[in-house]
């Protein structure tokens, strides 16, 4: 397998492009290559339904990838490998990794196209900001206390001392997300979870470093996030952290987005491009567990139409061409906010379609952020990130489409206007940490929906 | 067909031209218009502005995509180039070119939602000097300065990176400078409410928004009239 410093040394020695004409030549490539594989989305198909076509796509995501390969926007510099070379680096990736400690350890596997394999659901309020310390530790209590969860994603206190700014690449962040991450231990070993995943990523490397501590902050068990720029990009702050978790001895869970709209075009555009940068996590930054997305150019939500049929074929193509371990996660950043029943309607279609098409899901709950709105979530977004992600298992596409067409049309022409939703202290009972009754029955009614909608939640 | 409905025709296939993005057809048609002599600020308030409009709305509705944006962008300032090329300096300064310098703020490589912002401003006609991502506070001034922009465009997508966006404000308060450009804010986590609390003059939700703000900021209507 290529090493990593053979990677580094072409990120210094490969072609010199200009940026611009990267993107360019990513979008004219994609428009071929989806012609070339005949690869078409059809609105009035969300899901790919047997796989014929995601197998198309991922011949397509590889010739992209090898002719595109990895642009390096700190060189300005194309990462490119060779086919040999990329199928080496696949075959070197493990099909299986453990993550988390003690009796909290959970096993992460290649997931098949409507498998059984167990998804790891890694829940959560993703890096959003939290008021104080005593909030974040009650919120990631609850969430950790949820059986149907794997592990939490962290996110970050808004003031240090409830005074002082946060500011990335500052000393502050180091500090902040430092302190974080204890919170978060902390509130997983109060749940009686001492041993689960816990996450987070900082905006800089040094940061995100700093939280790596085997007592009181992320460990060796957990992942080690390394980002791909969109579209099929990377700086070296991101594989420092690759370098980082190399040489410490952490997995590396990558992420990128494709997007529609973008670069990469319409949705066929997207799709082979989500393919092809999960192949450039795995060469370049070498992750062994990787997030294959997409976002929309125009809308906030990762749950369009489009967006389920890009992200469930790409991942379909991966898992079917691939012995890859790949994370989905379509259901994070819903357009409407905690509280809702459009929320748990858009998080329940993109969770139904990462875990049919054979991903896990391990990037957290979350709206899109607004602002500084300090405490936007609960533990029971996570619950339902839990239970839909592992009731989905067995699933078959076709029923799964079903589901998810009853559930985009409950929320597709709302996205625009999506209810903005409510802040933990409207939601949640702030002294036992529970659903305040009108938020449990909100919840036990779309759980219902869904269960008499073919979805076999107990 | 009379000299008037010749002009008409030729400014309806410089439009058609941009739409397409053929930047050589485009080129052959401006030329035209220079020798007809049609007033170049007929060609940029009328034809540049509607093709732009057009594009816009194309790009909202998901009928086009960024790099469609790019090569309209590209036609444009070519086209605009042409134009300027025929005119004295007085002349330029009456065609109301806008000059906007654009990036994602320090410690934020986030760049696709301002990628989108600066191809839709300059398919509307601004000159627009991006700056990438990560950009240094000062290198906003600093490249203000050296553009003589009149808009200084800062892009945010993450909550940490928000303070960059007043920093900038604060070295031009400190330089006795802000008076000398409009700041617009944007970005996935940026908001009215903060984009008053640091006292920038303008704030887009997205992408459209942002042009909008920009046109008022630079005393052009939002319709681009």
């Amino acid at each position: 397998m290529t090493s990593f410093h053979e990677i580094l040394l072409r990120s210094k020695e490969g072609p010199l492009v200009e940026e611009k004409e990267f993107d360019m030549s990513l979008f004219k490539k994609t428009q071929e290559l989806q012609k070339k594989y005949d690869l078409h989305y059809d609105p009035e198909k969300p899901l790919d339904l047997d796989g014929t076509m995601a197998d198309r796509l991922f011949q397509a995501g590889v010739e992209l990838y090898l002719d595109q390969g990895t642009y390096c926007s700190t060189t300005h510099r194309v990462i490119r490998v060779s086919e040999e070379e990329l199928f080496d680096a696949i075959e070197a990736c493990p099909e299986e990794i453990e993550l988390g400690e003690g009796d909290d350890r959970v096993r992460m596997v290649h997931r098949n196209v409507e498998g059984d394999q167990e998804p790891i659901v890694v829940a959560g309020i993703q890096t959003a900001p939290f008021s104080d310390e005593e909030m974040m530790f009650k919120i990631y209590e609850g969430c950790a206390g949820d059986r149907c969860i794997d592990g939490i994603w962290g996110g970050i206190l808004l003031k240090i001392d409830g005074k002082y700014e946060v500011v990335a690449g500052a000393p502050s962040e180091i500090y902040q997300y430092r302190k974080t991450v204890e919170v978060l231990r902390k509130a997983v070993a109060a749940a009686g979870r001492p041993g689960m995943i816990t996450i987070n990523n900082a905006p800089t490397c040094s940061a995100t470093i700093a939280m790596f501590d085997e007592q009181r902050g992320l460990r060796r068990s957990d992942y080690m996030e390394s980002t791909g720029m969109s579209e099929m990009k990377v700086a070296y702050d991101d594989l420092n952290r690759s370098a980082f978790a190399l040489a410490h001895g952490v997995p590396i869970h990558g992420t990128h987005s494709s997007v529609i709209g973008g670069f990469s075009g319409n949705p066929e555009g997207a799709a082979i491009t989500a393919v092809a940068a999960s192949l450039g996590l795995v060469t370049v930054h070498r992750a062994i567990c990787f997030r294959c997305g997409t976002v929309d150019a125009r809308i906030k939500s990762r749950v369009t139409r489009k967006q389920l049929w890009v992200a469930g074929t790409a991942i379909q193509a991966l898992s079917r061409s691939t012995r890859l371990i790949v994370d989905g996660t379509i259901g994070d950043h819903p357009a409407a906010g905690p509280g809702t029943k459009q929320y748990l309607y858009e998080s329940a279609a993109g969770h139904i379609v990462s875990t049919v098409m054979g991903a896990h899901s391990t990037e957290g709950t979350r709206k899109f952020v607004v602002g500084n709105t300090c405490n936007y979530g609960t533990p029971l977004e996570s619950r339902w990130m839990g239970e839909v992600c592992k009731t989905a298992v067995g699933l078959d596409r076709r029923a799964a489409d079903r589901i998810v067409r009853y559930l985009l049309d409950k929320y597709e022409n709302s996205l625009n206007n999506a209810p903005a939703g409510e802040t933990y202290e409207k939601l949640y009972d702030m002294k036992t940490n529970a659903p305040l009754p009108h938020y449990q029955k909100l919840y036990d009614e779309v759980r219902k929906e869904l269960k008499n909608q073919g979805l076999p939640l107990s | 067909m009379s000299r008037s409905q010749e002009n008409e025709q030729l400014l309806a296939d410089l439009k058609k031209a941009i739409l397409k993005y053929a930047e050589d057809q485009a080129e052959k048609i401006t030329q035209k218009i220079i020798e007809v002599k049609i007033d170049p600020l007929q060609v940029m308030n009328q034809t540049i502005a509607e093709a732009a409009r057009e594009l816009g709305d194309k790009f909202e509705s998901g009928e086009i995509f960024l790099p469609h944006l790019v090569m309209a962008g590209d036609v444009m300032e070519r086209v605009s180039e042409l134009l300027e090329s025929t005119l004295d300096a007085g002349s330029i300064e009456q065609m109301g070119v806008k000059t906007i310098v654009i990036g994602t703020v320090q410690s934020d490589v986030h760049s696709i939602g301002k990628d989108i912002v600066a191809m839709l401003l300059k398919a509307n006609g601004f000159k627009i000097l991006d700056l990438g991502v990560d950009v240094p506070c000062e290198d906003f001034v600093r490249q203000a300065k050296a553009q003589a922009a009149d808009v200084i465009a800062l892009s945010s997508l993450l909550t940490t990176t928000m303070p960059f966006q007043r920093e900038v404000i604060q070295i031009l308060e400190a330089t006795e400078e802000r008076g000398s450009y409009k700041v617009l804010v944007g970005g996935g986590p940026v908001t009215g409410g903060w984009a008053e609390e640091i006292r920038a003059d303008g704030y887009g939700k997205d992408a459209v928004e942002a042009v909008d703000a920009a046109k008022r900021l630079t005393g052009l209507r939002p319709d681009g009239a």
